[in-house]
């Protein structure tokens, strides 16, 4: 199986995904298409089976978002510029479970990071930032992900990756 | 009477330019591959198969910057879209919409505590991730 990761299209058979989440399938299902073709609140990414490529094996959402400069605490706020910061969030990150242990995660989130730079160069943002469940905190942090601190008991962990880690990931060591 | 060859020198930087060598590690599968369609293609050189192999590239990138898919079509009328990922790197559509997210005070400051530090340095999974 070769997989290819690619942008979402409307003929994508997205109803039978199943990655054991209820709301991570449905947002593939019903809005995932709409929210990038429609509504531009998300670009998804899925990863196809070369062989079968309307069937999709896993996906992962973009957005561009930022988080607020002036409410950051004074003794941080020196040197940046008098603008919110600007940050790409990875919304939604899933495999279909028939498919788990493939690869599939590891794909899609190495596209994600070569998007992120992309992006970067285009139009400027200063990390990666995405809401974790807890139990996928670890995966997370093994590609360097930090946890942000403040989250609320019981909700996802947000983490952090500096997109300086990332480009420098792509020098040698 | 000998033949005297005068060689000429000239500054033109056309002439100058030397041509690339290419050199390449294949694996005995590949090797016959590219053997294979130099002979169905009738190239007798590498530097033709690569020429030619280029050029079909070059125009695949063209095609799939510019968003276009690339389609082949049988007899029946039956399609399929040539899906190669690095192809889709070239892809438009790097534009992101925008959306907003909420922060805790407590969020924002952690945040704010971590970009005004160095970066970390990248995980060897990181490394391997765009290196794959």
């Amino acid at each position: 199986m070769a997989i290819v990761v690619r942008r979402l299209e409307e003929s994508d058979e997205t109803g039978n995904f199943d990655c054991g989440d209820t709301p991570l399938n449905n947002y593939l299902r019903n809005h995932a298409w709409a929210n990038q073709a429609k509504s531009s609140l998300g670009v998804t990414y899925v990863a196809a089976d070369d062989r079968a490529s309307r069937a999709i094996l896993g996906y992962f959402t973009l957005a561009m978002s930022s988080a607020p400069r002036q409410l950051f605490p004074g003794k941080y706020v020196r040197g940046l510029p008098p603008y919110d910061l600007p940050l790409i969030l990875l919304a939604r990150l899933a495999v279909d479970r028939r498919f788990a242990g493939k690869g599939v995660g590891h794909a899609l989130i190495s596209e994600a990071f070569r998007v992120s730079l992309r992006v970067s160069a285009e139009v400027g943002c200063r990390c990666l930032v995405t809401d974790a469940y807890a139990e996928r905190m670890g995966w997370y942090a093994r590609y360097g992900f930090l946890p942000i601190e403040g989250a609320s008991v019981g909700g996802p962990q947000r983490m952090f990756l500096d997109i300086r880690t990332i480009r420098k990931a792509l020098s040698p060591s | 009477m000998g033949r005297t060859v005068s060689k000429a020198k000239t500054n033109h930087p056309a002439a100058r330019a030397r041509n690339a060598k290419f050199q390449a590690d294949l694996a005995p599968a590949e090797d016959r591959a590219v053997r294979t369609l130099k002979e169905d293609l009738q190239l007798r050189s590498n530097t033709d198969f690569l020429t030619d192999a280029v050029a079909l590239f070059r125009w695949a990138v063209s095609e799939r910057r510019q968003g276009n898919r690339i389609v082949s079509e049988t007899v029946n009328g039956e399609r399929k879209v040539l899906l190669f990922p690095r192809l889709e790197r070239v892809a438009p559509g790097m534009d992101l919409p925008r959306i907003e997210i909420p922060w805790t005070e407590r969020e924002l400051a952690s945040l704010a505590e971590l970009l005004a530090g160095e970066p970390q340095p990248p995980t060897e999974l990181l490394r391997r991730a765009l290196r794959d």
